[in-house]
C-alpha cells in the first residue's frame, strides 16, 4: 500500500526539484539544417553557416554536455559554423563525444572504418577506455605552438607494455598528471570544411616536440594511429574538436577551460562574438549572415 | 541542331553591318599598352601596387602588339596568363592538408637547375627570369630568392616574405571598356566589376602559369634553421630518414609538416596548361625560350602535371601511382576532385575558336545575368551583388543560349553554345566552361568546392564525404572573391579565345617562317608544300588524300555539312572563311558532335567520366540535353557507371593536327614521347607496351625526345598517323605501377632502428605494411570502388539480407569468403585481392578497359598509298 505524501515533505520535494530546475543549464537554441541517413542529403556547409547562423548568446549557452546529446550530423553543422579563434594557451580539461551508429556502437567499428579502425579494438585498447580512462584534456603552448596532452591513468598503457620510464608530470587542479603524446600546433585545413582554417593538433611529427617519449607518445604519431585533431571555438575558452586516425575521423571531443570561460563569456556576447583570429577566416561573410534573424 | 560556324559567322557580320551600328575596331590595344606606362592611375581608396624596378606587364603588351589584339583581347590575354584566381592556398596548404598530395616546388623550380623544368616537367620557362648571380639578374645570390628564380616584381614581393601588406599586381589592372550590353554596366556607364585585386597575379617563378605570392606567416628564423639556409628547401623537402634513420621513414618527407611555413604561396594560370610552344616560331632552345616563341591556347604538349603536383610524393605512394601516370601533355582533371575512373585527357588545342560550331536549342540550367530580381526573394532563384546596383543573376532553364564573341571589332553572336570537355561536358556556354578551368586549377576550392568532394577516407554512406555533392554556382558567387573577379572579365578571356592568338598555325607557314629565319628574302608557299608533300609521299599525295579525307574522315571532321557546303568530294577542306577579320580556315574540321565509345573504339574510360552527372561535383556546368543523351548500350560496364549522358567522345578537330601529334583524348596513339632529362631522379618516362600476358616488354621501343621544332612536330605527326593508319603496328599500351605501392600500417614500435609490431596479437601479429608490387594494373588501383566493396563486404558479414534485397545475393558468398579470408590475415590482403582480381573487376570497378591505344580503326583498309596521301594531305590543313 502506498503512504500518502505529506505536505511537507510535498513541499520540500517540489521545492528540490525547483532548485534543480534552476541549477539547469538552458539549452542553447539552436537551429540545425534539416537533413536525413543518407550523405547526399546534408546541406552545403556554406549554407548551413549562411542560413542558420548562431547568434553569440546562443553559442554562450553551450555546454559539454549539450554537445554529448547531439548527433554526428549535428556536430558537423555546429563545427561548420564556428571560427577557429585564438590558438589556445595553457590546460583545457577534455571530453571525448563518439558519433554513435544505429547499434549505439562505436560507429567507426561498426562501418569498418579501415584497417586503423579495426586495430583500435586490439588488446583491449579501445578508444573509449583511451578516452574516458585515460584522457583528461589538453595543455596548449602557444607561443611554442606545441600541445601535450593530460594523462591521470596508465595503467592500461603500461600493461600493454607501452610505457618505458615515468614520463613527466605537472600539476593540474591539485593532481598530478603526465603530460604526454606532444603535437605541432598551427592553423591548417580542416578536413570537414575548407572554408575557412582550424587549429591544427598534429601528431605525425610529434617524435621532434622536446620532451618526446618513445613509448608511448609514439602511439599518436606516424608509427601509431597517426592522430590529427582540429579545433574551433565555441566561445572563448570552449573548443569543439574532431580527430582523425590516419586522416579518417573517428571521433569529437569538446576542450573546456572554465576560468577562461567564466572571465570572458559575458563580453563575448557583448560584443557580438567578437574574438582574437590567429587562423585564415576565409571569405564567406561570416558576420553578415550573424545579422540575419 | 548541330550548327556550322561559317554560315553563322558570315550571315551575322553581314547583318550587324548592314543593320548594326557603325562599330569601329577598336585602337591597337598592345600598341597602347606598349608605349604607355603600366600602372593604371588608382581609384581613391583602392590599393595600387608598388611599382617594381622591371614592369612585368611589359612582355605581355608587347606581345598583345605583335600579334595585334584589341585591348578586350588584351585584358583576356593577360588574365588568363597570370591569374590564379587566389589558388596559392589550394597549391600550398589545401592540396597538401586536404587531399594529402604534397607538391616539392623547390624540386620543381630551383632556379639552380633553370635548364631542367622543361625536360623534367615540360614548364616552359618564363623568358623574363633570371638566375640569381646571373649578369644583369637584379638578384645576386638565391639567398636573396629563397632559391627560386629571379622574376619582374619581385623586388617588391620579396619584401613582404614574412609580413603583411602585400599588394597584388593584379591590382593594378587596367580593365578593358565596359560592354554596354552587359545587363550589369548599366548600358556602358557603370563599371561595377568586381576588384581586379582577386584576380591575384603575383609574380611569376620562372615557369609560365606558375605564380608566388608572399608567405605572411614566414619565420625567417624557422626556415633557416630547419633548411640550413636560404637559398634552397634541403630541410623541407627531404626525407625524415635522413634523421631518424628509420626505415619507413623514407617514405615520409618533411613537406607533410603542415606546420612549416615557406616563403611563398605558390599559384597556378590556366596557362599552366595551356601556354605551349608556337608551332609557327618554335624556340631554338625549347629550355630557354623567348617571348616570341610562345602562344597561350595550344595547350602544353609536354607538361607533366600529375607528375608535378605528386612531386613530394614518393614513387611508392598510392596517391601518386593512382595518378601521377598520365602521358606528357595529357592531365587527369577528375584527379583531385576524384571520380574514381582512370580518365586522364589531353589539354584541349584551341585553334580557330571562332570557327568552332555551337549547337543550338541545348537545355541549359543556368544562372543568367538580369538587372534586377524583381519581386523575387529567394536568393535560389535570383541574387544580387550587395552594395552593387543591378548587378543580379537568376537561375533559369532556357534553350535559346548564344555564345558572344567579338570579331575584329565587331559583335558576333554563334546561335548556341560549344561542347568543350572530351565527352561534351562543359556544355552551359563559353563563359561558365572558361569559369571552370579556374575551378580546375584551384581557384576558390575552400569556399566552394573543396567540401563537396569525396573523401577517399570516409567509408560511412552516412556521413559528409561518403560521395561527391554538386557545389552551388550561386554560392560561390557569393562566398568567394576571386569568383567574382573571374566572372567579371569572362568575355574579355572569351575575346582572347577568338584572337589572333588562337588562329591556325599551317605548317606552310612554319617552314617560311624557318627559311625566312635563315634568309629574310625567302619565300614558301602552300604551293611549295604540296610539292614537297607530293615529293615525300608520292606524286599527287595531297591531291588524291583530299578525295580519300572526303570519303572516309569528313563525316566527322568536317564542320560544314553536305547539307549546307555540298558534297565533300567537291570542297575545299582549306577555304578561308572570308567574313572573319583574319580570313582563318572556315572549316573547323570537326563537326564536334558526339560519338558513341563503342563507334570510336578509344580508350572509354574517360567517356565514363562522372562529374558533370546530376547530384555530382560538376552538375551545374553539363547542359540537361548533354545528360539527357541515351545510354550507349554497349559499353560492357554496369548500368549506373554509363548513365547519365555518358559513354560520348566529342569528334575532335584535326585543324593543325600535323602540330599536336601523338593522338586521341589519352595522347596514346603515337609514339610515346619524353623528356630524357639530365637528372635521372626527375625522368618520369614509363614503359608502357605489354605483351599478350599484360606484362611490360623486355624491350621497349624507344620514346621520341620532346622537339617543339617544325621538323620534330611533323616527324611526331608521320609517325603518329602511320600507327593511327596501321592497328597492327601499334604495340599493345597498357600503364601498369612503376615501383611497390608500399603502405606502412599499423601501429609500429622501435626497437633501436627497426621496427616492430607494437599489437602482435591474434590476426595482426606482423601487419605493419601493405605491398603492391610493381606492374600492377594503375587504371585498376585507380578505378576500385573501394567504399562499396568495404560496405559490401561489412554486409556480406553483418547483414546479408541488405545485400540480397540490393540485387547484390550472387555476390555474397564471394565476399563473405573474402572477409572470412581479410579478418582471418589482414596481412594477406593483397593476396585476397589479387586472387579476386575478376569478381572485383566485374563489380567493384568504374572502368575496366586497360589497353589504351586500341580503336578508331578506320582507315585502316586503305591502301598503303592512300594512307600516304592521307597523311599528306592533313598536313596542309
Amino acid at each position: 500500500m502506498k503512504r500518502p505524501i505529506r505536505p511537507a515533505a510535498a513541499l520540500s520535494l517540489a521545492a528540490a526539484l525547483a532548485l534543480a530546475a534552476c541549477s539547469k543549464p538552458e539549452p542553447p537554441a539552436i537551429g540545425f539544417a534539416p537533413y536525413d541517413k543518407g550523405y547526399q542529403t546534408k546541406m552545403d556547409l556554406a549554407q548551413v553557416d549562411y542560413k542558420y547562423p548562431i547568434p553569440p548568446a546562443e553559442l554562450a549557452k553551450i555546454t559539454p554536455d549539450y554537445l554529448a546529446k547531439l548527433d554526428q550530423e549535428q556536430l558537423d553543422q555546429i563545427y561548420a559554423r564556428l571560427p577557429a579563434g585564438p590558438i589556445p594557451d595553457g590546460a583545457f580539461d577534455g571530453r571525448i563525444l563518439l558519433p554513435r551508429g544505429d547499434s549505439g556502437k562505436f560507429r567507426l567499428a561498426e562501418v569498418v572504418g579501415g584497417f586503423t579502425g579495426t586495430l583500435l579494438h586490439l588488446k583491449g585498447l579501445l578508444v573509449e577506455d583511451i578516452g574516458e580512462a585515460l584522457w583528461r584534456g589538453k595543455v596548449f603552448y602557444r607561443d611554442e605552438r606545441v600541445l601535450r596532452n593530460r594523462i591521470e591513468d596508465l595503467s592500461v598503457l603500461k600493461k600493454a607494455g607501452l610505457v618505458e620510464g615515468e614520463p613527466t608530470k605537472m600539476q593540474y587542479g591539485g593532481k598530478e598528471t603526465w603530460l604526454l603524446f606532444p603535437a605541432k600546433l598551427y592553423c591548417g585545413q580542416s578536413l570537414l570544411d575548407a572554408r575557412r582554417e582550424s587549429i591544427v593538433i598534429d601528431y605525425f611529427f610529434t617524435d621532434e616536440i622536446p620532451g618526446y617519449q618513445e613509448s608511448p607518445d609514439f602511439l599518436a604519431g606516424r608509427r601509431g594511429f597517426k592522430v590529427r585533431d582540429e579545433i574551433r571555438m565555441i566561445r572563448p575558452g570552449l573548443y569543439l574538436g574532431r580527430a582523425y586516425l590516419d586522416r579518417a575521423f573517428a571521433l569529437n571531443f569538446v576542450l573546456h577551460d572554465k576560468a577562461t570561460d567564466d572571465r570572458l563569456r559575458e563580453e563575448f556576447v557583448k560584443s557580438g562574438g567578437k574574438a582574437q583570429e590567429d587562423c585564415w577566416p576565409g571569405t564567406q561573410a561570416r558576420t553578415v549572415a550573424m545579422a540575419k534573424p | 541542331m548541330k550548327r556550322m560556324l561559317l554560315a553563322a559567322i558570315a550571315a551575322i557580320v553581314t547583318l550587324a553591318i548592314v543593320l548594326g551600328p557603325s562599330q569601329q575596331p577598336g585602337p591597337n590595344a598592345g600598341q597602347a599598352y606598349a608605349q604607355a606606362a603600366p600602372a593604371a592611375v588608382a581609384p581613391a581608396g583602392k590599393p595600387m601596387p608598388e611599382t617594381s624596378i622591371v614592369d612585368q606587364d611589359a612582355p605581355y603588351f608587347e606581345a598583345c602588339a605583335r600579334e595585334g589584339l584589341n585591348e578586350s583581347e588584351c585584358v583576356g590575354r593577360l588574365i588568363w596568363y597570370k591569374a590564379t584566381g587566389g589558388n596559392e592556398r589550394f597549391h600550398t596548404y589545401t592540396f597538401q592538408q586536404r587531399i594529402g598530395v604534397l607538391v616539392d616546388w623547390f624540386r620543381v623550380l630551383r632556379a639552380d637547375h633553370r635548364d631542367a623544368p622543361f625536360w623534367a616537367w615540360g614548364l616552359i620557362n618564363d623568358p623574363s627570369c633570371c638566375k640569381p648571380g646571373d649578369p644583369d639578374c637584379p638578384a645576386k645570390s638565391p639567398e636573396e630568392t629563397y632559391g627560386f628564380d629571379w622574376c619582374p616584381g619581385d623586388d617588391v614581393l620579396l619584401k613582404y616574405v614574412g609580413k603583411n601588406g602585400y599588394v597584388d599586381p593584379a591590382c593594378g589592372l587596367k580593365d578593358a571598356a565596359l560592354d554596354p550590353d552587359d545587363p550589369h554596366s548599366q548600358g556602358g556607364k557603370v563599371d561595377q566589376r568586381a576588384s581586379p585585386c582577386d584576380l591575384r597575379f603575383g609574380t611569376s617563378t620562372g615557369a609560365l602559369g606558375i605564380r608566388k605570392f608572399p608567405n605572411p606567416r614566414f619565420d625567417a628564423a624557422k626556415w633557416q634553421a630547419l633548411n640550413g639556409g636560404k637559398a634552397d628547401w634541403s630541410g623541407f623537402n627531404a626525407t625524415k630518414a635522413a634523421a631518424t634513420g628509420i626505415e619507413s621513414d623514407s617514405r615520409v618527407s618533411k613537406l607533410a609538416d603542415a606546420s612549416v611555413e615557406p616563403p611563398f604561396l605558390i599559384g597556378t594560370t590556366c596557362g599552366s596548361c595551356h601556354i605551349a610552344f608556337d608551332p609557327l616560331n618554335p624556340p631554338a632552345d625549347p629550355a630557354h625560350p623567348k617571348w616570341e616563341n610562345i602562344k597561350g591556347l595550344i595547350g602544353n604538349q609536354y607538361t607533366r602535371m600529375s607528375e608535378l603536383l605528386g612531386s613530394g610524393m614518393p614513387k611508392s605512394a598510392l596517391e601518386y601511382q593512382m595518378f601521377a601516370h598520365a602521358r606528357p601533355g595529357v592531365t587527369d582533371t577528375s584527379a583531385i576532385s576524384h571520380d574514381q575512373i582512370n580518365n586522364p585527357g589531353t589539354i584541349n588545342a584551341l585553334f580557330n575558336v571562332a570557327q568552332r560550331p555551337v549547337f543550338k536549342g541545348e537545355k541549359i540550367t543556368k544562372w543568367r545575368k538580369v538587372n534586377t530580381c524583381g519581386a523575387e526573394k529567394d536568393e535560389g532563384k535570383c541574387w544580387c551583388e550587395p552594395g552593387a546596383n543591378g548587378k543580379c543573376w537568376q537561375m533559369s532553364t532556357r534553350d535559346d543560349d548564344t555564345t558572344t564573341v567579338f570579331l575584329g571589332g565587331q559583335k558576333v553572336a554563334l546561335p548556341g553554345v560549344h561542347h568543350i570537355l572530351k565527352g561534351g561536358e562543359d556544355s552551359t556556354g563559353a563563359h561558365e566552361a572558361i569559369q571552370r578551368v579556374y575551378f580546375n586549377i584551384g581557384s576558390c576550392a575552400e569556399q566552394c568546392w573543396v567540401n563537396h568532394f569525396s573523401d577517399m577516407r570516409q567509408v560511412d554512406p552516412e556521413q559528409r564525404g561518403f560521395g561527391q555533392t554538386p557545389f552551388n554556382v550561386g554560392q560561390c558567387r557569393r562566398d568567394c572573391p576571386s569568383f567574382r573577379a573571374v566572372e567579371d572579365r569572362l568575355q574579355n578571356i572569351l575575346d582572347f579565345f577568338a584572337s589572333a592568338e588562337s588562329d591556325q598555325t599551317d605548317l606552310a607557314v612554319a617552314r617560311a617562317n624557318e627559311k625566312k629565319a635563315k634568309n629574310p628574302a625567302a619565300t614558301y608557299t602552300l604551293a611549295d608544300l604540296g610539292a614537297d608533300l607530293d615529293k615525300e609521299f608520292g606524286k599527287g599525295a595531297v591531291s588524291r588524300g583530299q578525295a580519300v579525307f572526303a570519303e572516309n574522315c569528313a563525316r566527322c571532321h568536317s564542320s560544314v555539312p553536305e547539307s549546307t557546303g555540298g558534297p565533300f568530294a567537291n570542297r575545299d577542306f582549306a577555304a578561308p572563311n572570308e567574313a572573319h577579320p583574319r580570313k582563318v580556315r572556315a572549316d573547323f574540321l570537326s563537326n564536334e558532335q558526339s560519338t558513341p565509345v563503342t563507334e570510336v573504339g578509344t580508350f572509354r574510360c574517360r567517356s565514363l567520366h562522372s562529374n558533370h552527372r546530376a547530384g555530382h561535383l560538376y552538375m551545374e556546368y553539363a547542359s540537361d540535353s548533354m545528360r539527357l543523351r541515351p545510354p550507349v548500350a554497349d559499353i560492357p560496364e554496369r548500368p549506373e557507371l554509363k548513365d547519365g549522358g555518358r559513354g560520348y567522345y566529342r569528334n575532335i578537330s584535326l585543324v593543325n593536327v600535323w602540330a599536336t601529334a601523338p593522338f586521341m583524348h589519352n595522347n596514346a596513339i603515337g609514339p610515346e614521347i619524353c623528356g630524357k632529362p639530365a637528372n635521372k631522379d626527375n625522368d618520369f618516362h614509363r614503359a608502357r607496351y605489354v605483351g599478350a600476358d599484360g606484362k611490360l616488354l623486355a624491350s621497349q621501343p624507344d620514346c621520341l625526345r620532346y622537339d617543339p621544332t617544325v621538323d620534330g612536330r611533323f616527324e611526331l605527326y608521320k609517325r603518329s598517323m602511320h600507327e593511327l593508319l596501321n592497328p597492327k603496328e601499334r604495340g599493345v599500351k597498357r600503364t601498369l605501377t612503376n615501383a611497390d605501392l608500399i603502405v606502412d600500417l599499423g601501429v609500429r614500435k622501435l626497437d633501436g632502428k627497426t621496427e616492430k609490431p607494437a599489437l602482435s596479437v591474434g590476426p595482426f601479429t606482423d601487419f605493419m605494411q601493405l605491398r603492391i608490387p610493381a606492374g600492377s594494373s594503375a587504371g585498376f588501383l585507380n578505378g576500385l570502388q573501394h567504399k562499396l566493396l568495404v560496405d559490401d563486404l561489412f554486409l556480406a558479414k553483418r547483414d546479408p539480407a541488405h545485400l540480397e534485397a540490393a540485387g547484390k545475393q550472387a555476390l555474397v558468398p564471394t565476399l563473405q569468403k573474402m572477409a572470412d579470408e581479410l579478418l582471418a590475415k589482414p596481412v594477406r590482403f593483397v593476396e585476397v585481392m589479387q586472387a579476386n582480381r575478376d569478381f572485383l573487376s566485374a563489380h567493384y570497378q568504374t572502368c575496366t578497359q586497360e589497353i589504351e591505344n586500341e580503336g578508331h580503326r578506320f582507315g585502316e583498309d586503305l591502301s598503303a598509298a592512300d594512307k600516304k596521301a592521307l597523311t599528306a594531305f592533313l598536313a596542309t590543313l
